[in-house]
């Protein structure tokens, strides 16, 4: 018993349970759908249910993490603490950058992964053939997501009260609809961040995209939102499709589907051929559609039609960084710190593909007016950074000949950075839409009228700016670090440290024009560009929430800013006093190769001076500087906007185009078609089976065997060729009957006498329909007779596809079967097998069919239900025919409907009379 | 004899495909009713020739017997006997073949009485091409937004 239990606790510690993290994950679509059973007015109690959802997912996660610990988080070695310690306490003058890349020469051999591969949560089994099954992976990265993801979930819910507001009838049924889409949403994208198998974590992928879809169309008759919306559905959803490419290659390659077995064996997958870099890529469109990487950022500022609430949770802090964490999920399997790299193109195309990003997001924000889209283009900016950090993560480089291992320094820490000050800027963007304006120009001096909102919103600026005194101070100077290192012998990431400066001083520049124009100062957005500004403002696809709203009193009210003040409250915890901040999240971090203690504090950056602080120090001027100017302070307009809609509207026209020229309504095109494609594929297995043109030969030096059989054999087909000759519709009845009695005659010499008395009966009552059918019926217009090519065209596909169907025939009988099931039939149809006594003597037969007419046994007791089906067409026929004629029904009214019926029953009695 | 049989077959089937492909819906239903023709003669073919190999021909007899068991079959052995499965098979397919025509002809009357043509372009073009051009204005709009 105690044995058990032991063996239960120690694989309790080897794989942690799933059930709290699946609760954690459902509980808040469990609780948003909660508050559909709220009635509508009870708005209080809406938004505390609403928000305990991602309350209790928050605590469940934690308490995940503190039972089990953060997957593969292994406290660093001592020794490595000292001799950093050391080389920190003994530094002189030195810039940082080097020591540091000392410090980790002196313990190289661990400098190659310091955390060790994290393990999964036990299964919960779904699918199990498909490799998807219920099972989560709460390492640093994943972990850290869900707390992000539940913690701005609850701030979330509080600002939508505040957004939408309580008091109107509108803003009941907003917030109403509302929470549980958000709590759809937020449990998606807790799926996506604890995922352990592959293929959860993309099904999970597309809820986000469905929620996001659902989230930007929310104003339903907003034609422009709804295109949006349509517009970041299709690119992220077929971003996912990419993904789902990629994850089958790299499943079926290495055959492990989840994250936390492939992480296991990173080190020792099969790179050789190209599979496993194409799954990388095509992951990686799809890690970089969901990311809004260049070109593919058009959604993320289109898909700022949504309510400011979605706009800060899934377009700033949360959804769009599921591409982010994807790279960030990939990065220990497809890069070998010290090993080299995975898939060599990693760092190159990651790199570039986020700088450029970064840049454009960065030059295009400063080059806007309404807040919204500023600080859409910041974050498609800000995420293009965060791209270029994973993708320098892949450079590692030789110094003094050692292998020092790739440039990636305390990842969370960034992620967490931008979230902590997007997320306020979005929530006091949309506190300042609903009071004033969202127009930049429009707020002159909006700071004396709403000094709190207007307060955090600058001291959210002002981490955006990257000032010093915030988190994302040292933020900057990690990613500064990690390209100072990885150029070390590579020249040409200089220009990766260009870009960085002028997208930093960009973002200066924003954060200045931001102080400038909501405290009136000098320089500022003035009224002077006003006029020109206000008409474009509703041009985007706003979210047409009304503008101008008196503020609300009381806590309702202040819940439109309120809920940002404790996220920057953070950005300044980790700028001010970096200890608590790596008590808070230094666990989660996974690689700390030169800070490996935590954040760096601000006095220690300063007093270690070295390109990364001077380059700092150089955009924070310029950004200054091209804040106050003159330049770029007009509207641009992205002609990335363009792609979706010319894509759109290409594809719909190429399938219009298609349409018209395959469904163009024409039967005798399609069955042109049909044939031809058969025609085409029994050429073609004859061109693969030469022994199919054999028989035609065997059986031609047959034909004559039988003079009676030729005969007949003439009559059908002459009858059937002059079928057509006629143009008398009288004489091309008597001749499709000529050749249906030459046909029973062909019965007859095949032996067959029922078939030849069924064909009779059903011949003469087909030939006499037909002729009393046609004279109800019109003649063909005489002046419209088809073209003599029109018909040569038909008469050669005739021939062509006649003679194959001949020749299959010849082929079909030319087989030569090993038994036949005719011998069979044949054989019971009368008796059963014979009996045998125990002395061998034949004692009897067991009972067979008890007919000596072989077909009709086989048709009524061997096939007995075949035939029943035969005779339900033939009624339901009937049936047809009889609801089809309602003159003739009414006709027949004073009398049975015995008569009508009689012609149609008439083969079905001749078939019974004759079984 | 199965040469022969492969030849009425060609010649149904094409002129089946013949009649299908022109423009009038009463040779279409005559090509329908060839086609299966057509199909049953085949499959007649496949179960091989009626007559009867050299070495159990007799003076008398030159076919195999009717799937019929008497006196005059004395084993029912396929040697002597022609396979009974594909009598069976085209019996049903006769039958079924009957409904089909009667139903055809009746939508040929209903056809002709609804549209007052029988001409399959005229009859594929009208009802079509106005569904088309309605697609055409409002592709994607689904059906009952406010505009």
């Amino acid at each position: 018993m105690s044995m058990a239990l032991a063996g239960f606790l120690q694989l309790a510690v080897v794989a942690p349970p799933a059930g709290g993290l699946l609760l954690a994950i459902i509980a808040p679509v469990l609780a948003g759908l909660a508050t559909l059973l709220l009635p509508r007015a009870a708005v209080t109690a809406r938004v505390v249910l609403a928000g305990a959802g991602p309350a209790l997912a928050f605590v469940l996660v934690l308490w995940h993490l503190g039972a089990h610990g953060v997957a593969g988080h292994t406290p660093p070695p001592e020794s490595h603490h000292a001799s950093i310690t050391h080389v920190a306490d003994t530094s002189g003058t030195d810039d940082l950058a080097s020591q540091v890349i000392e410090s980790s020469l002196s313990h190289a051999s661990d400098a190659g992964r310091l955390a060790a591969p994290p393990q999964g949560t036990a299964v919960i089994e779904w699918v199990p053939d498909l490799d998807l099954n219920l099972a989560f992976l709460a390492d640093g990265l994943g972990g850290f997501f869900a707390l992000l993801v539940a913690g701005i979930g609850v701030l979330i819910v509080l600002y939508a009260r505040g957004y939408f507001g309580g008091a109107t009838e509108q803003a009941r049924a907003d917030l109403f609809r509302f929470y549980p889409t958000l709590g759809f949403f937020a449990s998606a994208m807790l799926g996506v961040v604890l995922a352990d198998y592959t293929l959860l974590t993309l099904v999970f992928w597309e809820l986000t995209s469905i929620s996001s879809f659902l989230l930007i169309g929310w104003n339903r008759y907003d034609k422009a939102a709804l295109k949006l919306a349509k517009q970041a559905f299709f690119t992220t959803g077929l971003g996912g499709m990419f993904l789902l490419g990629g994850i089958g290659l790299l499943g079926y390659h290495t055959g492990h589907w989840r994250w936390s077995e492939l992480l296991q064996h990173a080190n020792d997958l099969d790179w050789s051929g190209g599979t496993l870099k194409a799954a990388f890529l095509l992951m990686f469109v799809g890690a970089a559609s969901k990311s809004a990487q260049w070109p593919l950022h058009y959604w993320l500022p289109g898909a700022m039609a949504a309510p400011t609430p979605v706009s800060a949770y899934l377009h700033s802090a949360t959804m769009v960084k599921a591409g982010v964490f994807l790279v960030g999920r990939m990065l220990p399997l497809f890069v070998l710190p010290g090993e080299g790299v995975g898939v060599d193109i990693w760092p190159g195309l990651i790199t570039w593909i986020g700088a450029i990003t970064m840049l454009y997001g960065g030059v295009t924000a400063v080059n806007q007016h309404d807040l919204k889209r500023i600080f859409a283009y910041t974050t498609v900016s800000q995420l293009g950074l965060l791209m270029a950090m994973y993708g320098l993560a892949g450079f590692d480089f030789d110094h003094a000949g050692h292998v020092v291992a790739a440039a990636i320094d305390l990842d969370i820490t960034q992620i967490a950075n931008h979230a902590f000050y997007k997320a306020p800027l979005f929530i006091t963007a949309g506190a300042i839409g609903h009071y004033l304006s969202r127009s930049l120009p429009d707020l002159h001096g909006a700071f004396y009228k709403f000094p709190a909102i207007c307060a955090t919103m600058l001291l959210a600026g002002y981490a955006l700016a990257a000032g010093p005194g915030t988190v994302s101070f040292q933020a900057k100077e990690l990613f500064l670090y990690a390209i100072y290192h990885a150029a070390n012998g590579r020249p040409w990431l200089w220009v990766i440290l260009a870009m960085t400066i002028a997208t930093a001083a960009c973002n200066v520049a924003i954060f200045v024009r931001l102080l400038t124009t909501l405290l009136g100062l000098p320089g500022s957005m003035g009224k002077a560009d006003h006029d020109s500004a206000h008409d474009d403002d509703h041009g985007h696809g706003e979210d047409g929430h009304d503008h101008h709203h008196a503020p609300e009193p009381g806590l309702g009210g202040a819940l439109i800013w309120l809920p940002a003040v404790p996220l920057v409250a953070l950005q300044y915890i980790g700028g001010l006093a970096p200890g608590v901040w790596d008590r808070l999240f230094g666990r989660f971090e996974r690689f700390g190769y030169y800070f490996d203690h935590g954040v760096p504090s601000l006095l220690y950056a300063i007093t270690h001076p070295g390109v990364p602080l001077y380059a700092s120090g150089v955009a924070i001027v310029l950004g200054v500087v091209l804040g106050l100017s003159k330049l770029l302070r007009g509207q641009h307009i992205d002609p990335h906007d363009a792609i979706y809609p010319g894509v759109e509207a290409a594809s719909v026209g190429l399938g219009r185009g298609l349409f018209a020229v395959l469904q163009n309504g024409s039967l005798r095109v399609y069955l042109t078609v049909v044939l031809i494609a058969l025609m085409t594929c029994l050429s073609a297995a004859a061109w693969h089976d030469p022994g199919m043109i054999a028989p035609i030969g065997a059986e031609a030096a047959r034909a004559f065997e039988l003079p009676l059989g030729v005969i007949v054999g003439l009559l059908i087909v002459i009858t059937a060729l002059l079928l057509p000759v006629f143009s008398s519709r009288i004489v091309r009845v008597l001749m499709l009957g000529s050749c249906g009695f030459t046909v029973v005659a062909m019965y007859v010499v095949y032996q067959a006498p029922d078939l030849a008395l069924t064909q009779l009966m059903v011949e003469i009552i087909g030939v006499l329909l037909f002729v009393l059918v046609l004279r109800l019926l019109p003649e063909p217009p005489q002046g419209e007779r088809a073209l003599p090519v029109g018909k040569l065209w038909r008469a050669g596909l005739g021939l062509v596809v006649g003679l194959a169907f001949g020749w299959i025939t010849l082929v079909c009988a030319h087989a030569q079967p090993e038994a036949l099931l005719g011998e069979w039939f044949s054989q019971y149809s009368y008796h059963g097998p014979a009996m045998i006594d125990a002395a061998g003597e034949k004692t009897g037969y067991e009972r067979g069919g008890g007919g000596k007419n072989v077909v009709n046994v086989i048709l009524v007791d061997f096939r007995g239900f075949d035939t029943l089906g035969e005779i339900s067409v033939l009624g339901l026929a009937a049936l047809g025919v009889w609801s089809m004629l309602p003159g003739r029904r009414r006709e027949l009214c004073g009398e049975p409907p015995a008569q009508a019926n009689a012609s149609s029953s008439d083969p079905s009695t001749a078939e019974a009379t004759l079984s | 004899m199965t040469f022969v049989m492969a030849l009425c077959v060609t010649a149904c089937v094409g002129v089946s495909i013949y009649l299908l492909l022109g423009r009038d819906l009463k040779g279409v239903a005559m090509g329908v009713f060839l086609l299966g023709h057509g199909a049953n003669l085949s499959i007649m073919a496949m179960s091989g020739s009626p007559v009867l190999p050299a070495e159990n021909a007799t003076a008398a007899e030159s076919l195999k017997a009717a799937p019929i068991l008497g006196a005059h079959v004395p084993s029912p052995a396929l040697a002597n006997m022609v396979d009974p499965l594909p009598q069976a098979l085209i019996l049903t397919a006769i039958v079924i073949g009957f409904a089909v025509m009667g139903f055809l002809l009746t939508l040929l009357i209903i056809t002709n009485r609804s549209t007052g043509t029988l001409v399959v372009d005229r009859l594929a073009n009208e009802p079509v091409s106005t569904t088309r051009t309605d697609t055409r204005a409002e592709p994607f709009l689904p059906s009952g937004t406010p505009s």
